[in-house]
């Protein structure tokens, strides 16, 4: 017996995907059963994002959720892979801030807005800080996670050829932990991405999340889908964009099969 | 056969050993009571030679290593490196593991440079021209560049080898490092470290459970007794070299180290 599996290339099934969306989009929209201030079929999405696009407004939301995103996210990888190598390095500090982390990882990221309204009023910080709080539990338990999964060999191997402890912590744990590292950047982009949206939904002038919620005021459906669509895109674009030399690096290295993933 | 001759259990003792065991016990905490895993045994290195110890599994063979190469302390007794005690890891005494435990962040060339970084007054470049002598050595010319996943498994073995003598150890420890090689590779390897072991003059200190490996690589072989190891016996070897594995000396010499083991196990030889 023989199995025929056509292979479909990654790029090409995911193209597939987003058609086979769109369809059903469409055909929910064509069936009329929703009012129209509720759903909005793709044609008139694309017509409201391209008015947006026009009038300034879209841009310069892009902008201010990417500059947020900016300070966000720097601050929330430096934290949480300093927080996680110390968890790695340190037994004691590791099991005291795992079970710590796991329950801060517990709270959705809108959840931290009233307290970051409460700390920093209406300042741009209450948004850095949101993204903060839903990025860095998850990058620095990534980061522990790749510390503990380092081959005991390798560690045994670099002490007898005589790595000093800086050594030890620069040339060998660091690397070592990159897989683990690098998932854990993908993840707190994911998170931060959720927190910069989450925090301006509640709070703010300008932004995606703004346009989300503006769009939901003036029960513009083709509004709230569109920008939610933007959302997506962007985001996973620039994790790409961001990321994607680092994954590559990391599976030529360790000989990773690759995922069947955009590539 | 005259090339091997027997020395009493402890004894032959070389005059200025560069590994020396010392009343050498180890014992773990167990669950109710510590368990012995070693000794108490006396051993000697001699510079330049190659020694073997071969024992049944789980005869504390690794835990003998471990307190030669620092990552472990005895019990009880002495574990000295050119007559100094051993306090703790360090590249005079390189440890080759089952697994090759090359870096998979690190090309080749550059895990064989790897040790030779300690030295902080060498260039880049004399580095990895010292570190593509020692691939030169284990044959691996022309893999310089390739990432360790590229190898295959004897030649990731090999890499781990050229790296081990690349910190110019003065004893190399060896834990049954060809154990998850094919047979075939195996046998290269053999000619290619006595080989090595002849050029380079390395004293190398052996683990395996393969009796064959031990008569085909020993200048002497100790046998061990079954957990809390001791030194069972010792086989000075004087066969010619570069030896041949299906060699018939060392097939006969490979049955007398047999018969030795078995003898531990208290199995009764014949039918």
């Amino acid at each position: 017996m023989t199995r025929n599996r056509i292979n479909v290339p990654p790029l090409a099934a995911a193209t597939l995907a987003a058609l086979g969306v769109l369809a059903v989009w469409q055909l929910i929209a064509s069936l009329g059963v929703l009012p129209a201030y509720a759903f909005a079929p793709p044609r008139a999405v694309g017509e409201r994002l391209l008015q947006l696009a026009r009038d300034g407004s879209l841009g310069a939301s892009l902008a201010a959720s990417l500059v947020r995103m900016a300070y966000g996210f720097t601050l929330a990888a430096a934290a949480g892979l300093f927080i996680g190598l110390a968890m790695g390095v340190s037994a004691t500090v590791g099991a005291g801030l795992r079970s710590l982390f796991l329950g801060l990882q517990m709270l959705p990221s809108a959840a931290w807005v009233p307290l970051a309204l409460l700390l920093f009023g209406l300042r741009d910080a209450a948004i850095t800080f949101v993204i903060v709080m839903s990025a860095t539990p998850a990058m620095a338990i990534a980061t522990a996670d790749g510390i503990a999964h380092i081959p005991p060999e390798l560690l045994r191997a670099a002490r007898t050829l005589g790595a000093s402890r800086l050594a030890m912590g620069t040339r060998v744990v660091l690397p070592a932990a990159l897989p683990g590292i690098v998932t854990g950047i993908k993840l707190g982009w994911t998170l931060g991405w959720h927190g910069v949206v989450s925090a301006e939904l509640i709070r703010s002038s300008v932004g995606l999340g703004f346009l989300l919620h503006a769009g939901r005021e003036l029960s513009d459906a083709a509004q709230v889908l569109g920008i939610m669509a933007v959302t997506v895109v962007v985001g996973l674009l620039l994790d790409r964009l961001l990321f994607a030399w680092l994954e590559r690096w990391v599976r030529s290295r360790w000989g990773f099969a690759p995922e069947a993933a955009l590539a | 056969m005259t090339a091997v001759t027997v020395a009493a259990a402890g004894r032959a003792r070389p005059a200025s050993p560069r590994v020396e065991l010392r009343g050498v016990s180890k014992a773990f905490a167990g669950r109710r009571a510590p368990v012995e895993a070693l000794g108490p045994l006396d051993l000697a290195v001699a510079d330049g030679e190659f020694v073997v110890l071969v024992g049944p599994s789980g005869c504390g063979k690794t835990t003998l290593l471990n307190l030669v190469a620092g990552f472990e302390f005895p019990s009880a007794g002495e574990v000295l490196f050119d007559g100094r005690t051993v306090v703790g890891p360090g590249p005079d005494r390189v440890m080759i593991f089952q697994q090759p435990a090359l870096f998979p962040w690190l090309n080749v060339l550059d895990n064989v440079a790897f040790p030779l970084l300690r030295d902080r007054t060498t260039s880049r470049r004399q580095r990895r021209a010292r570190a593509t002598e020692q691939l030169h050595r284990v044959h691996l010319d022309g893999f310089e560049d390739a990432f360790v996943h590229e190898l295959s498994g004897g030649m990731k073995q090999r890499a781990a080898l050229a790296r081990a003598l690349a910190a110019g150890p003065g004893v190399l420890l060896c834990d049954e490092p060809f154990g998850s090689l094919d047979a075939l590779t195996r046998e290269r390897l053999y000619a290619q470290l006595q080989e090595l072991h002849g050029d380079t003059g390395a004293t190398v200190l052996f683990v395996t459970h393969n009796t064959r490996e031990a008569a085909c690589l020993a200048d002497r072989v100790i046998v061990l007794s079954a957990r809390p190891a001791r030194v069972k016996c010792v086989l000075e070897v004087g066969l010619p070299r570069p030896r041949d594995f299906y060699d018939p000396d060392v097939s006969r010499l490979a049955g007398r180290i047999l018969a030795e083991l078995r003898g531990e196990l208290g199995e009764s030889q014949g039918p």
